[in-house]
């Protein structure tokens, strides 16, 4: 007897639909998984079939053959446990041959033969070209979120065959919130009003909110870096359908818990450890390439503390993605394309010491001082549009003074330059190619005029040039003036991209 | 014994020889029978011996590098220095010697100085060498490097650079451009062999020949346990007036400036101050009511003043002038951008700061 049954695999955040052929023939009995199982996928032999046997099912004394097809594909995971059982079953006559005709499924098998949630499920269910989806009970919500499949759940392998034969109705999903898969715990709402004083730090996060420019926070420790960084996804408007569809898919690949409502709709907020490797910052390491942070950002922030203690090769293979909004990863098995497109903040002290300020405020020697700022090279801090200086406010302010304005007030403002952008074709202004700044961003007399000194002065550069009006656009855009970006933006723009790292000591 | 050979050669082998630091070759050239007999001599017990040619081939790589040999005792030795009680026994210079005569201010301080000491020193030292006095310092980053800076833009008196490592070693690699615009105008001294590297122990070594060589010793800016401390401590020994720069008193880079001042050091204003010390300016010499000649800058708006009393004297973050002047983050950015153009601020590394002159 043979039996087919469509199920799926992950490789990076893509699912690769598989066919598990079950064939089952008189000779030596024996089981063996052929076409490319991974160790997790090989070991399934030994779950699948102490699973039928402490589910009452009888074991076939016969000779077991298990295909995963396509066979040149590797396929990884747990998840094919449940339809290499199913196949078996059907093979060994213990299913009626057409129960499962139209169904897919998926899930990792317990020894007791409970069934349980496999991470991916999205963008392997998404693979499925079948109508229905069994899956564990908890996975019912991450697999509903496509919306094209219809998704059955079963808690056991008995209830799931009672329920293929046709002697039990199909289990009912689970109610949602109760006895579910983790959930990510909903983040408690950091408002931009604990933020007091920090004006420029402030308007800094607004900015980079609104235009997307990556955002880079000098400071001593205690200056309020993580908290400006921390506030940021607030300000942030909820994802669009596609982009969130995305973010839920890279999630649901990493193994991420996705959140209540199952599609990540709020900006994802991702702050790794600057002991992060390459690997797990840009994605890749096991045999499905695992997504790594940079794309568990995408649509959201990624921010990264303490910029300088992070590697310097980690930090600059960042700068691929930064500048394509994807990562390419290609391993010797195959290349994989993850989404990447993220909104970089990161906060850094100003040298070893921290309490560094100007020239000759710190205990730091010059060249402690310059090693330090080398750690970020040049082209990665090229990238970030808004470089700014934040220092300690002072107790008073602290202590007794006013609550900043909400996050919602200038999220209201953010959401409104965000429209604008999309009016010019753009996501945000920090997309804006430098062909079009003219047209969309003519400079007034008096800012052309200055910025024409800074670029004579030798203080500005042709490619910070562009940055400098992209970034003065997106003021322009928050204040709501008009198409001429005057001289008070282009300036500002300039203040709020200090040069921190780029300067050497000068003497 | 290869001849033909001058006795400096001798000298220079000694100095070069490995384990002999300062004091050693002092007292190996102490004997007063010449520095051939002090070389013979120093390799009668030395394991293993130098090869025979080492002599020959030393002096002519010092010939090839147009390095100068000055040894105590022998003609050519500066005057300056033959009665220094801790004189350097062999002083290599690349320049003219000659150039040291004259009346001579050290100008020191740390190198990790803040844009006010380097600014100080830049004036001083070009001021000082407008009057013809020889600025005397170390090539060091930050204050030792902006005195000699400021001492080439004048471009009357030499400066006299005594650095620490070998005159064929440019340390530090930064003031690669300095170093060889004083071997050209002034002089670059060391009693350091070519080749050698730059090694920790002989700096404070060095400091006692600044002192040596300076009438005036002049700090900038120092920390308490900065390196400067060993040029004072060496000028002290040695009789000779320490000025020192006055500077905030909540600076730490100032710490050593303010504590000589009030140890009763004289205060070093501008070039003014250091020329009445060396007499090259009457006392009396009322200063005008204006100590600097008028400023050319155009005069700053009402909001830009108020901006600028924002900035203050040390470097400030944009953010820090945005919350002293009270003002929004965009008029504060116009204003800034406005005297950073009229030449009243400057900024680096994302900090602000006043500027003393246009």
């Amino acid at each position: 007897m043979i039996a087919t049954v469509p199920s799926a695999t992950l490789l990076g955040v893509e699912g690769r639909p598989v066919s598990i052929e079950a064939h089952v023939s008189n000779g030596l009995p024996g089981f063996t998984i052929v076409g490319l199982p991974d160790a997790a996928c090989r070991e399934s032999r030994d779950r699948v079939r102490a699973a039928l046997l402490s589910s009452g099912l009888p074991w076939p004394l016969k000779r077991v053959t298990v295909n995963l097809a396509p066979s040149g594909v590797r396929k990884g995971g747990p998840g094919l446990d449940l339809p290499i059982a199913v196949a078996l079953l059907v093979a060994a006559g213990e299913l009626p041959s057409t129960c499962a005709d139209g169904m897919a499924f998926l899930g990792e098998l317990g020894l007791d033969g409970s069934l349980r949630p496999v991470p991916g499920l999205v963008p392997m269910v998404a693979a499925m070209a079948a109508k229905t989806v069994v899956v564990p009970p908890p996975s019912v919500r991450e697999a509903a979120v496509l919306g094209r499949h219809e998704v059955r759940c079963a808690a056991t392998v008995r209830e799931l065959v009672d329920a293929l034969r046709g002697e039990e109705p199909w289990p009912d999903p689970p109610p949602p919130g109760s006895g579910e898969q983790a959930t990510a715990a909903t983040p408690i709402p950091l408002d931009l009003a604990d933020v007091r004083g920090q004006p420029v730090g402030r308007m800094a996060a607004e900015v980079c909110a609104a235009g997307g420019h990556h955002l880079l926070l000098v400071g001593p420790p205690g200056a309020g870096k993580t908290m400006l960084a921390r506030r940021l996804p607030a300000l942030l408007p909820p994802l669009p359908p596609e982009l969130a569809l995305e973010a839920t898919i890279v999630h649901s690949a990493a193994g991420v818990p996705l959140p209540a409502g199952g599609l990540v709709e709020r900006p994802p907020f991702r702050a790794p450890h600057h002991g992060a490797s390459a690997v797990a910052l840009v994605g890749g390491g096991s045999a499905w390439m695992r997504p790594g942070e940079i794309s568990l950002s995408h649509g959201g922030v990624l921010f990264l503390d303490e910029l300088g203690e992070f590697p310097g090769p980690v930090l600059d293979s960042l700068r691929q993605p930064l500048e394509e909004g994807v990562v390419r990863l290609s391993r010797a098995r195959g290349s994989v394309t993850l989404p990447a497109r993220f909104l970089l903040v990161a906060a850094t002290n100003p040298c070893p010491c921290g309490r560094g300020g100007g020239d000759g405020q710190c205990r730091c020697g010059p060249a402690a001082r310059s090693r330090y700022r080398r750690r970020l090279s040049a082209p990665l801090l090229d990238r970030f549009d808004l470089r700014v200086v934040v220092s300690r406010p002072d107790a008073a302010t602290l202590v007794g003074g006013e609550a900043g304005e909400p996050s919602t007030a200038v999220a209201a403002r953010v959401a409104d330059a965000r429209r604008q952008a999309a009016e010019r074709g753009v996501p945000c202004n920090a997309e804006l190619p430098p062909g079009r700044l003219d047209e969309v961003g003519p400079l007034a007399p008096a800012a052309a005029r200055l910025l024409e000194y800074k670029l004579r002065a030798g203080t500005l550069s042709g490619r910070g040039l562009h940055r400098v009006r992209r970034v003065a656009r997106t003021l322009a855009d928050l204040a709501g003036a008009g198409l001429v970006v005057s001289e008070e933006h282009v300036c500002l723009a300039l203040g709020l991209r200090g040069d921190p790292g780029l300067e050497e000591v000068a003497s | 014994m290869t001849g033909g050979l001058p006795p400096e050669a001798y000298a220079a082998a000694l100095a070069a020889l490995p384990g002999v630091g300062p004091a050693e070759l002092g007292r190996l050239l102490a004997g007063g029978r010449g520095p051939g007999e002090a070389w013979r001599r120093a390799l009668a017990d030395r394991r293993p011996r130098p090869p025979d040619d080492v002599v020959a081939n030393g002096w002519a790589a010092l010939r090839a590098a147009g390095v100068g040999v000055s040894v105590v005792g022998l003609p050519g030795y500066p005057p300056a220095l033959v009665s220094d009680l801790e004189a350097p026994a062999v002083l290599f210079a690349k320049g003219d010697v000659a150039a040291i005569e004259g009346r001579r201010v050290a100008i020191v301080g740390t190198r990790n100085c803040s844009r006010y000491g380097r600014d100080v020193a830049f004036e001083l030292g070009r001021d000082l060498a407008a009057q013809g006095v020889r600025v005397v310092s170390g090539l060091a980053l930050g204050i030792d490097g902006a005195a000699h800076a400021g001492a080439l833009a004048a471009g009357v008196a030499p400066p006299v650079a005594v650095v620490g490592s070998g005159l064929d070693v440019v340390y530090p690699r930064r003031h690669d451009h300095l170093w060889r615009q004083i071997g050209e105008a002034g002089v670059l001294l060391s009693e350091a062999p070519l080749g050698a590297p730059p090694e920790a122990w002989r700096f404070p070594v060095r400091n006692r020949i600044l002192a040596a060589l300076a009438e005036v010793v002049v700090v900038v800016e120092s920390p308490h346990a900065g390196g400067s401390r060993y040029t004072v401590d060496a000028a002290m020994s040695r009789d000779r007036p320490i000025m020192a720069v006055p500077g905030p008193v909540r600076s730490r880079t100032s710490d050593l400036p303010n504590a000589l001042l009030s140890e009763g050091c004289h205060p070093a204003r501008d070039a003014l101050d250091v020329l009445v010390a060396l007499d090259l300016a009457p006392a009396a010499a009322g200063r005008p009511g204006a100590r600097t000649p008028a400023d050319t800058r155009p005069p700053p708006e009402p909001v830009e003043a108020a901006v600028l009393e924002a900035v203050g004297w040390q470097p400030a973050s944009f953010e820090q002038v945005v919350v002293a002047s009270g003002r929004p983050p965009a008029e504060v950015g116009l204003a800034l951008a406005h005297l950073e153009r009229d030449g009243w601020v400057a900024a680096s590394g994302g900090w602000w700061e006043r500027n003393g002159t246009g």
